[in-house]
């Protein structure tokens, strides 16, 4: 058995006969075990609701008699995205940006606007999931089994004992990691399994799966060798479990919580009330196509006319009524877009800082991966709000078409007709469908954050063996 | 009592002419000193003349700016890891591991010094010692410090290693405690094992040293053999015991 062999069971022996050690792993594994269970109850109680409410939606919106295709307009409609089993794992944004929208004539969603977005992460913190047991209480596990590994050997003796067996730095420094990058497997496999399976209810597909849990297996092995470089150098134990917490609280709740508001107060947002003002404002500068005076709405009608051949909006083959509800959807969507858009496009430069942020904390760059990769970050949740925006458009502009085209002019300005059109155009007209980012672009946005666990790996492990190399002079 | 020590072609620990320190502050200062096999030599010195020091430079924690360290002939300078696989160290607050036996404490270092861990082995070393077989069996936390100390010799005897370094082996025994462990130190003699001892015990040392050296300064500065001084002259050794101490005038 090689020496780094016979040092890591040793440790792993120390550890399973330090009852405190042992109780610790288990109030972990059940704590990762009530998070797993509660985290899937959560998710088939929510699920079910949103099925029984997508359902009633689309029933109460097709049961809709025959009407004023701009009534249905006005009536709008709700579309739930249905919910990711992967958010039993790692919720993400999820529980806080909300997973419905009103669809409705002249407008757009508000949850476009919303500023919920801006906190995610302050608001996340302290969630009971399995990806929060993986991501904060794991790595403060593993600093309270570790801490010791090599300062404790140090200062009780034992460390010059080995030496003097022929033990070589590298092998002492290595076995240590070895045994602590094994606990640290066994705090994974809880939740590993849940992964697994959740994945496989999802399916995520393997190659999501496996960046998850390698993005997983590369954090917790940054803080192995973080634990067992900062028991290297410490004097004692007690300087090490100091030393450790204090980089635990650094790097697992002062960074995450404070690198938001940072970000948001370089990249700030516009919150909902001040959006409403400016769309408000822009709407009115926009025109009135009720305003036979509006200079906008005037040339539209010009240009309408011009483009049948005729000189009264009477004379068109088409109801203008139903070609103004058109152009008025067309450029009420076009500001509103152009919000979303800048909204959407300063929350990407908020992400990209953060993903800078992640180079300097690894758990934000575990978080980039966990919640990428499971579907539940912001880009996932802006393709629903795309999706339901682009679903609302088409469904509106249908209804606007059907009233330029399935009522006459003169029939719409009668007030004593009731205008009516079949149900069977709304009923026919086919349900939302959220269509979550394709695999690859999800591996793609979650490469980089992988990346940089990756080169904190690395520079650790480089870290580690050059300080083992040096481990005797600590014998000096 | 001669001045220093002569060259001896059977010693198997050897410091020659060796300079050592922390930094620019020199602790060894061209000192010489040889152990044979089956011989135990008592270093003797005031805190700070050097005695811990001579000890990390024998087992290669600590590199000599100049002079020669060889154990069993292999040059600790140039390859301490080989020539800690000829040498015992038993530290003074005796380390062992608190949550392992003294069965597994000899199991798990015999196996990190590349040794059998054989049960016959580690129970005849244990054996050895005097251990009590009631006590082999139990966690070191409930150990005395003698019972450490046996358990820590025992790994000397299982590894069968030619050099045993001691440092303030006898500090915090008890008179039968002290006793026990002289006698183990002859078992250990008899069994050919050449035996560096530092201490600051000079009663202890004329009871089971062969030799007994005077560190001051880096230097060994007396050397007083039993053979030439058959019961050691405690007056003499007492005398040159407090000349060795730093401050005073030899």
């Amino acid at each position: 058995m090689s020496r780094v062999l016979t040092i890591a069971l040793n440790e792993g022996r120390a550890l399973l006969r330090n009852r405190t050690a042992v109780i610790s792993a288990a109030l972990f594994l059940l704590l990762s075990l009530m998070a797993i269970l509660n985290a899937w109850d959560q998710f088939r109680y929510a699920q079910g609701l949103r099925q029984t409410y997508q359902s009633e939606a689309n029933q109460t919106f097709d049961a809709q008699p025959d009407r004023h295709p701009h009534r249905m307009v006005h009536y709008g409609h709700f579309v739930f995205r249905p919910l990711n089993p992967m958010a039993a794992f790692d919720p993400g944004v999820d529980a806080f940006t909300g997973q419905m929208l009103y669809l409705e004539g002249h407008r757009q969603n508000s949850a476009n606007f919303s500023d919920t977005r801006q906190n995610t992460s302050l608001v996340r913190f302290g969630q009971l999931t399995p990806a929060f047991c993986l991501q904060v209480l794991a790595p403060l596990l593993l600093i309270f089994l570790g801490f010791g590994v090599i300062a404790r050997e140090r200062e009780n003796g034992t460390l010059v004992l080995c030496l003097t067996q022929g033990v070589t730095g590298p092998q002492m420094f290595w076995g240590k990691a070895l045994c602590l990058a094994v606990v640290a497997g066994l705090i994974l496999l809880p939740a590993l399994v849940s992964l697994g399976w959740l994945a496989t209810q999802a399916m995520l597909g393997w190659g999501l799966t496996l960046a998850i849990l390698t993005g997983y297996v590369l954090y917790l092995l940054i803080w192995t060798m973080g634990i067992v470089l900062v028991s290297r150098f410490a004097r004692r134990g007690r300087e090490a479990l100091l030393g450790l917490i204090a980089l635990w609280a650094f790097f697992c709740v002062f960074v995450p919580r404070i690198a938001p508001d940072l970000i948001a107060h370089a990249r700030p947002l516009l919150t909902q009330m001040e959006t409403d003002i400016r769309i408000h404002k822009e709407l009115k500068a926009m025109g009135d196509s009720h305003n036979p005076d509006d200079p906008y709405f005037n040339a539209f009608r010009q240009k309408v006319l011009k483009s049948y051949g005729v000189s009264r909006v009477e004379d068109l083959p088409v109801n203008y009524k139903g070609l103004l509800a058109l152009e008025g959807e067309r450029m009420t969507s076009a500001l509103f877009k152009a919000y979303a858009d800048r909204n959407f496009g300063q929350q990407h430069a908020q992400t990209r800082l953060m993903d800078g942020v992640g180079l300097l904390a690894p758990v934000l760059a575990v978080q980039r991966v966990s919640m990428s990769g499971a579907g539940t970050d912001l880009s996932a949740y802006q393709a629903f709000l795309e999706q339901g925006e682009a679903y609302r458009f088409g469904l509106v502009q249908h209804l606007n078409q059907l009233q330029a085209t399935a009522l006459t002019y003169a029939d719409d300005t009668n007030k004593a007709r009731e205008n009516r059109i079949s149900h069977d155009h709304w009923t026919n007209y086919p349900d939302f469908v959220f269509r979550p980012p394709a695999m690859a672009e999800r591996l793609e946005r979650l490469s980089p954050a992988l990346g940089v666990l990756a080169l904190w790996c690395g520079v650790l492990l480089g870290l580690g063996q050059w300080s083992a190399l040096r481990l005797e002079r600590l014998m000096k | 009592m001669t001045e220093m020590q002569q060259g001896d072609q059977s010693a198997i620990l050897r410091l020659k002419a060796v300079s050592a320190g922390y930094g620019r502050r020199t602790i060894l200062n061209d000192l010489s000193l040889e152990v044979s096999r089956g011989e135990i030599f008592a270093l003797l010195g005031g805190n700070g003349a050097g005695k811990s020091t001579t000890l990390r430079v024998l087992l290669g924690f600590l590199k000599p700016s100049a002079g020669e360290v060889t154990l069993a002939g292999q040059d600790v300078v140039a390859d301490p890891a080989a020539a800690r696989a000829h040498v015992a160290y038993v530290a003074e607050n005796v380390a062992l591991y608190e949550h392992l036996s003294a069965r597994e404490n000899l199991a798990y270092l015999l196996t990190l010094a590349g040794v059998t861990a054989e049960a016959s082995r580690i129970e005849g070393a244990l054996e050895a010692v005097g251990l009590g077989v009631a006590a082999r069996g139990q966690r070191l936390s409930g150990y005395s410090k003698g019972m450490r100390q046996k358990t820590a010799i025992a790994l000397a005897v299982a590894r069968e290693v030619p050099v045993l370094l001691l440092d303030e082996p006898t500090s915090g025994l008890d008179p039968r405690a002290i006793s026990e462990f002289h006698d183990l130190l002859d078992v250990l003699r008899a069994r050919g094992t050449a035996i560096l001892m530092v201490t600051h015990d000079l009663l202890g040392a004329t009871q089971v040293a062969d030799r007994i050296g005077f560190l001051s300064e880096g230097r060994l500065t007396q050397v007083a053999d039993k053979s030439e001084d058959r019961s050691f002259d405690i007056n003499r050794l007492y005398q040159a015991y407090q000349t060795a101490q730093p401050g005073q005038v030899a």
